[in-house]
């Protein structure tokens, strides 16, 4: 699903990853590496500078599939997650109640 | 003449809504109501292909806890779960006043971002604590909980005071619910004080480390013998406890543990010290690595398996104790179960879904800042004000609880919308902290797979799982929360 690409950078299959998941990951990361991601034909290809030490490319695509699954999951599971999470925080608020 | 097509044969309904996990031989099967069961492969299997039938020795228990189809009790598994999920309807309850960041305490592993004794621009003043105060009763939540916490508050002496006179009259005046909890070393604690914070039913927590050595290797006290004091005034509370008055109630004092490096492998010492003070519940707590642990993880840290191991023999010991006719109990494990066996929000924060952050708690910084949890706190000590969600001066209730730190932290840290969490077994009891995943990861949703805190909790639920399959652990176990 990912290949190595020239100079340490990484082709991810558009088949399975997503350019959010992508650019998710890259924001989790941009503290450790500048990520750029260019699209391809059925492909994004991904390359790292600036990387921190003890930066590796697989840990950023652990974190790409993890941002996929999570993307892949809101599909099912939004309307569930969505309220609860508004219930939460609409209750907290104080803003459920009716006025009289 | 034509034939007639054979009816096609109907496949038997699966399960309704379930989550499992193997353990060797069984599985371990949950359902969003809170409900558990253990099954044999044999009967999993049936169960999930919807051919577990009525003559099934396992039905009837099945049923009642909505794991068979077509004997749902929708009214009854509705209000299991909205009784277990109350807290989604109420509003933060627990408000934590950071009166002072200095501390004259210089422990190891501090979170609270202590500043030296003399540090006086660091104090909370009167005014900001009242108006805290009158910020936390604007919580549509029916029973408000002040805790006052530190750097040490007790070298805030009159801003505590007029924080625990000030809240008393509001809830006289609303009708509240008003629990008040303060966090102290003790080693400026006085007679007078001690009189003022029971007549006020002030419930007081301090730290126990374990034995006077490793707790004065973690908690460091130049001006003297933490342990000592600590020790001290355990009793003194616990003997006003046991001699009642008329006039207020007076509280069993408690004692927190943070288990440092020094703490791994002394666990029967610890817990003997704390059956030593008359303590009946040790909170097994695990260093996080927010804010100063951070920067001090190399010296002090452990790896998650390193307190898994620390975290499991402690609770083992616990429970040969109790067989002794010891009464002790783990707080965490005591937590877990509540959920567990009794399907009810024991008000752990943390095992929340959402987590607690802005919803369940917030934390009031010496300076009227607003965060959504202490640890939210601790983050921005270190300059990343990630967590802050507004100021008790300049902001009103509504935007705080709307601002975008209070609604990211509720986002990640809902079960529903975590890849791993979504389908695992201890979905219904767990909770994520995204605080926690912050530090640890890099972002507030983390990553379940590799994260440390996941790992400790589903160690834990699995020794809970497994120690409640054994009937004699179970009794003990079972009372640890029977009342
Ligand atoms: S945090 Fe870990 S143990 Fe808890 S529900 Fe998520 S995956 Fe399960």
């Amino acid at each position: 699903m990912t290949k190595k690409q020239n100079k340490g950078g990484l082709v991810a299959d558009a088949a399975v990853y997503s350019a959010e998941a992508l650019q998710l990951a890259a924001f989790v990361y941009s503290d450790r590496a500048e990520i750029s991601i260019k699209a391809g034909k059925g492909v994004f290809n991904v390359s790292f500078c600036g990387e921190a030490p003890g930066f590796h490319p697989g840990d950023y695509m652990n974190e790409v599939l993890n941002q996929q699954c999570r993307l892949d999951l809101a599909k099912q599971n939004s309307k569930a997650a969505g309220m609860i999470a508004t219930k939460a925080l609409l209750s907290a608020a104080g803003g459920t109640k009716k006025k009289a | 003449m034509a034939l007639k097509k054979a009816a096609k044969k109907t496949e038997p309904a699966g399960p309704p809504q379930l989550l499992w996990r193997r353990d060797g031989a069984s599985c371990l099967v949950t359902n969003d109501f809170g409900q558990y069961a253990w099954l044999k492969k044999k009967d999993f299997d049936l169960l999930l292909a919807g051919r577990l039938g009525g003559k099934h020795p396992r039905y009837a228990a099945l049923a009642d806890k909505g794991f068979i189809r077509d004997r749902l009790d929708f009214d009854g598994l509705a209000a299991k779960w909205r009784s277990k999920n109350a807290f989604l309807n109420s509003g933060p309850g627990l408000h934590i006043l950071v009166l002072t960041l200095r501390c004259n305490h210089k422990c190891l592993y501090c979170q609270s971002a202590a500043a030296g004794p003399g540090a006086r621009d660091t104090d909370m003043s009167a005014a900001t604590a009242k108006k805290c105060v009158d910020f936390a009763f604007q919580s549509p939540n029916p029973g408000i909980t002040i805790e006052f916490q530190g750097g040490e508050p007790l070298l805030n002496w009159e801003a505590l005071k007029a924080a625990v006179l000030h809240a008393r009259g509001k809830a006289k005046k609303t009708g509240k619910n008003l629990s008040l909890a303060l966090v102290s070393n003790f080693s400026l604690m006085t007679e007078e004080k001690a009189q003022f914070l029971m007549e006020q039913e002030v419930s007081i927590c301090t730290s126990l480390d374990g034995p006077a050595d490793l707790h004065n290797r973690n908690r460091v006290f130049c001006g003297g013998n933490s342990h000592a004091a600590t020790v001290k005034w355990l009793k003194f509370f616990q003997a006003r406890h046991a001699r009642q008055v008329p006039e207020y109630r007076v509280f069993k004092p408690s004692a927190l543990l943070t288990v440092s490096r020094y703490s791994l492998g002394r666990h029967k010492e610890i817990i003997d010290e704390y059956v030593k003070a008359g303590l009946e519940d040790v909170f097994v707590r695990p260093l996080a690595p927010i804010g100063y642990a951070k920067n001090l993880w190399g010296q002090i840290g452990y790896e998650a398996k390193d307190f898994a191991d620390f975290y499991l023999k402690s609770l083992d010991y616990i429970l040969k104790l109790n067989r002794r006719g010891v009464v002790i109990r783990e707080k965490m494990a005591a937590m877990m179960l509540d959920k567990i066996v009794n399907a009810r929000d024991p008000g752990y924060l943390d095992a929340r879904c959402p987590c607690g952050a802005a919803i369940g708690q917030i934390a009031y910084n010496y300076n009227g800042d607003l965060y959504t949890c202490d640890e939210g706190r601790m983050v921005g000590w270190e300059g990343d004000d990630a967590f802050k969600i507004g100021n008790v001066r300049k902001d009103t209730y509504r935007k705080v609880l709307t601002s975008g730190a209070a609604r990211a932290c509720v986002l990640s840290s809902n079960l529903e919308s975590q890849p791993d969490c979504a389908r695992c077994a201890y979905k219904p009891y767990c909770g994520v902290c995204p605080v926690y995943n912050y530090e640890a990861q890099g972002s507030l949703w983390g990553d379940m797979a590799t994260n440390d805190r996941c790992g400790l909790f589903k160690g834990i639920f699995g020794a809970l799982f497994a120690l409640l399959k054994k009937p004699g652990n179970e009794t003990i176990l079972k009372n640890w929360v029977g009342k």
